[in-house]
């Protein structure tokens, strides 16, 4: 266990963690936009920043790339801080206008106008703060690489290779479901999911031959057997309906009711 | 041909000696960027022809960069025990009258710059003697630009050919190596370089020392030593000038810190816009994998190591450490969150330690004089030299390499000439876009890293650029934001969009537009951006805007109370 101080108290930590962590468990309330649990830590968002006053390289920086080390001691929402957060936030809302997320973050920390140039759409649409969530999870844990940025500076966008149809995306829908401001939209037709965000990447759904509905898209099924060569066939031919059903008809044929 | 002992070296020096001296004429050409800017390549080509009829057997070789630029093309001929004399601006159409002049043992006097009679080069016990004659002619140590430099670093700069590893070892190259490697302590490497007090030429001027130490005691299957070669400062072309002109002893300090840090393989990273850096680095590295310094068991260690050259694609940001270990590894240059730190943790997770060009080139020199000769070099907190790239409105050009300490009257002044017309000069422009103005009733400032960082400026990488009143400071600020903003990554919302703010103001005071609630509001943004940014760039891109505000508050007011550019540059307020 490793001992470090928060605001001059004592905290346990283990080896592992960084300060984000620990600052989560301890109940401190910390706003993060490209922190996820499930990603590697990408310091991109700067809305996590402590100041470390001893223990370590002196100054502000991103507690979620921070790793926990020994009487390492931290401070909190110091002036600075406090400052540089406010600020952050007047420029995430000329980012993301459109987001609601966005805006009820700039206003717990008291901030409702920006001086900041709005795009009407910025390069990457009106929600989209390019915290890199939907390339990370996309890349990182699924390893299909569908998304990523393009260009650089303010025209930085977060798209397909060459703005064009993905062949490589599955439509498993695991971008939209990080995505910390709804900037990610999906239509999802009887048949076909469309993946609007992604130049409308359109994935064919496999519907329950029972029940007729959509169970997930093609080539995610086909991904996920590919993964797991022994799963159940039935998982991917029955909808979570039909399922239930045929277990509750095998139950009563059994008498186990 | 491998070089396994002293006396293999010793063998190969001799032949080196034979090329540097080889007991008849011999005229070399500056063939560095600078030189064949100002047409050194079609001297070459001119003398390569009429040689052959004038002087049959004369020799005609290249050289690299002697540091002052602003008199290329330079060009040495050397007869047997005479002492080297140096041509300056010498232009294709010079060629005849300078060879009807060499072929009758006699000198162009109206082209001559100075003479050389020895050519000292703190590797070897004594220096290299050339001869002795020409009375008339000034030695180089009593020209102004030279008489007050210390040239470690660009020792044989100019002098030597940087296709030559001969040449290289004729002057004492690659017996530190030797020496280091028979000693075969890589604890010895690192604490000598602990005591010589080097720190990072980079800018940053972290202890070297310390950096390989950290490195030195993590175990790892692999371990990296990379050589950060991206020089991407406008104005700044120290590490072009110390590649092209004597590649070898960047290879030698390599392979004694790839040694030093346990490293199996090196990389040297060089920006794409340096093809001559490439090509000369390329061949040199065939050099010295011929004569067995990089392969396996080198000199008959057990120490084996190579080195490899991955190119940049244009970026700035990939000068910045992170982003060039994730460019090295294949992703697009984007910084990494630091901490973790690369000695412990950079590429493919391996421990890797990133070192500037200077720093590398510092090393076989520490090696051959010690740590106690290199720390009696320079100031209390900041030991060796300094090349500088001394540019901008001032009279004398060029790479200038002084003790750490030196101030900045004596480099601008009495290295540089002073303005250029009689002009005043007003301020310099030290680091490049990561650094800031410093204004000349400050320059008995020391340039050392502590007491430009306290000035609101940095070292930076070396670029020094001279502003007399003919140029207008806001003006510099904006273009110097206008280019980090442009090379912003855009992974980070503080530089992404707070630089691009602060372009806007600096846009809108320099056409009359601005008002004084929006000069405090770029300090504001400045001082945001500055904490905020994951990275050095976007950290240290405000400096410019901040040093600037702080020492020339009255040039922004003129601009935006009487809408008037003092020194007449801002078009729209003309």
């Amino acid at each position: 266990m490793i001992e470090l101080y928060v605001n001059g108290v004592a905290y346990q930590a283990r080896e592992e963690d960084t300060v984000l962590r620990v600052l989560q468990r301890e109940g401190f309330d910390i706003p993060t936009l490209c922190y996820h649990e499930a990603l590697k830590p990408f310091g991109a968002c700067r809305l996590c920043l402590v100041e470390v006053v001893s223990g370590g390289r002196s100054g502000i920086t991103a507690s979620c790339a921070l790793p926990v080390s020994q009487g390492l001691s931290i401070k909190l929402d110091t002036p600075d801080i406090v400052r540089a957060r406010k600020m952050l936030l007047e420029m995430y809302l000329a980012e993301a206008p459109q987001s609601q997320q966005i805006n009820e973050l700039a206003e717990k920390y008291g901030v409702t106008r920006t001086r900041f140039v709005h795009a009407d759409t910025s390069a990457s649409g009106s929600r989209c703060v390019l915290c890199g969530r939907c390339v990370r999870v996309c890349n990182e844990l699924l390893g299909l690489g569908a998304i990523n940025y393009t260009g650089r500076g303010v025209s930085t966008s977060i798209s397909t290779p060459w703005h064009e149809a993905s062949d490589v995306c599955i439509g498993c829908g695991a971008c939209a479901y990080v995505c910390p401001t709804g900037a990610i939209e999906i239509t999802d037709l009887p048949d076909l999911r469309i993946m609007e965000t992604w130049q409308r990447t359109a994935l064919i759904i496999r519907n329950c031959k029972e029940t007729k509905q959509g169970i997930a898209t093609e080539k995610g099924i086909d991904l996920l057997y590919k993964l797991l060569p022994d799963l159940p066939v039935y998982l991917g031919e029955l909808s979570a309906e039909a399922r239930r059903t045929f277990i509750a008809t095998g139950m009563k044929l059994l008498n186990r009711t | 041909m491998k070089i396994r002992t002293f006396f293999d070296l010793e063998r190969i020096r001799a032949k080196g000696i034979s090329f540097l001296f080889p007991g008849k004429l011999k005229i070399s050409v500056g063939m560095g960027s600078c030189g064949i800017a100002a047409g050194a390549d079609a001297v070459y080509e001119k003398l390569s022809e009429t040689m052959k009829t004038v002087v049959p057997e004369g020799i005609l070789n290249k050289t690299g960069c002697l540091g002052f630029c602003g008199e290329e093309p330079f060009v040495n001929v050397s007869m047997p025990h005479k002492p080297l004399v140096i041509y300056h601006r010498l232009l294709e159409r010079d060629v005849p009258e300078l060879l009807e002049h060499v072929m009758r043992g006699e000198h162009y006097r109206q082209k001559v710059f100075c003479k050389m009679d020895i050519l000292e080069n703190f590797m070897l016990p004594k220096a290299l003697r050339f001869g002795d004659g020409y009375p008339d002619f000034p030695s180089i140590h009593d020209t102004p630009f030279y008489s007050k430099q210390k040239r470690i670093v660009l020792r044989e700069s100019g002098v030597i050919d940087p296709e030559s590893i001969e040449e290289y070892i004729a002057v004492g190259g690659y017996a530190s190596l030797l020496r280091v490697l028979e000693n075969g302590s890589s604890e010895a490497v690192v604490k000598v370089i602990q005591n010589s007090g080097l720190r990072g030429r980079g800018g940053a001027g972290f202890s070297t020392g310390v950096k390989w130490d950290i490195a030195h005691k993590l175990t790892s299957d692999l371990k990296y030593i990379i050589c950060n070669s991206d020089e991407g400062n406008p104005g700044a072309y120290m590490n072009r000038g110390e590649v092209e002109s004597d590649p070898h002893m960047l290879i030698e300090g390599m392979i004694i810190g790839g040694f030093g840090i346990g490293a199996t393989d090196g990389i040297v990273y060089v920006r794409t816009e340096y093809p001559l850096v490439v090509e000369r680095l390329r061949q040199a590295l065939e050099q010295a994998r011929y004569y067995g310094f990089l392969g396996k068991n080198i000199c008959n260690s057990s120490f084996s190591f190579d080195i490899h050259i991955i190119c940049g694609a244009g970026s700035f940001v990939c000068g910045e450490e992170t982003a060039l270990i994730a460019s090295v590894e294949g992703f697009p240059g984007r910084p990494r969150p630091r901490p973790p730190f690369p000695s412990e943790n950079g590429l493919a997770g391996k421990p890797t330690v990133v070192n500037n060009v200077e720093t590398l080139c510092n090393v076989p020199v520490i090696f051959a004089k010690g740590a106690k000769w290199y720390s009696s070099i320079g100031s209390e907190s900041s030991k060796g030299t300094k090349v500088f790239s001394l540019v901008g409105d001032v009279k004398h050009t060029g790479l200038v390499e002084v003790p750490m300490g030196t101030t900045l009257k004596e480099i601008i002044y009495d290295i540089g000439g002073g303005g250029i017309d009689g002009r005043k000069i007003k301020a310099v422009q030290i680091g490049g876009p990561s650094g800031g103005c410093i204004p000349s009733h400050l320059f008995d400032l020391p340039v050392d890293y502590e007491s430009l960082q306290g000035s609101g400026a940095i070292m930076g990488s070396g670029g020094m650029v001279v502003l007399d009143e003919q140029s207008c400071i806001v003006d510099v600020t904006k273009y110097f934001l206008a280019f980090t903003c442009g090379e912003s990554c855009g992974k980070c919302i503080p530089c992404r969009r707070g630089l691009e703010h602060m372009l806007y103001i600096l846009d809108a005071i320099c056409d009359g537009r601005g008002s004084m609630e929006q000069l405090a509001e770029l300090m504001e943004v400045a001082e945001i951006v500055r904490i905020t940014s994951l990275c050095g760039m976007g950290q240290a891109a405000p400096n410019q805007v901040i040093s600037t505000i702080r020492y020339f508050k009255d040039e922004y007011e003129v601009h935006i109370k009487e809408r008037k550019c003092p020194a007449g540059v801002c078009k729209s307020l003309l």
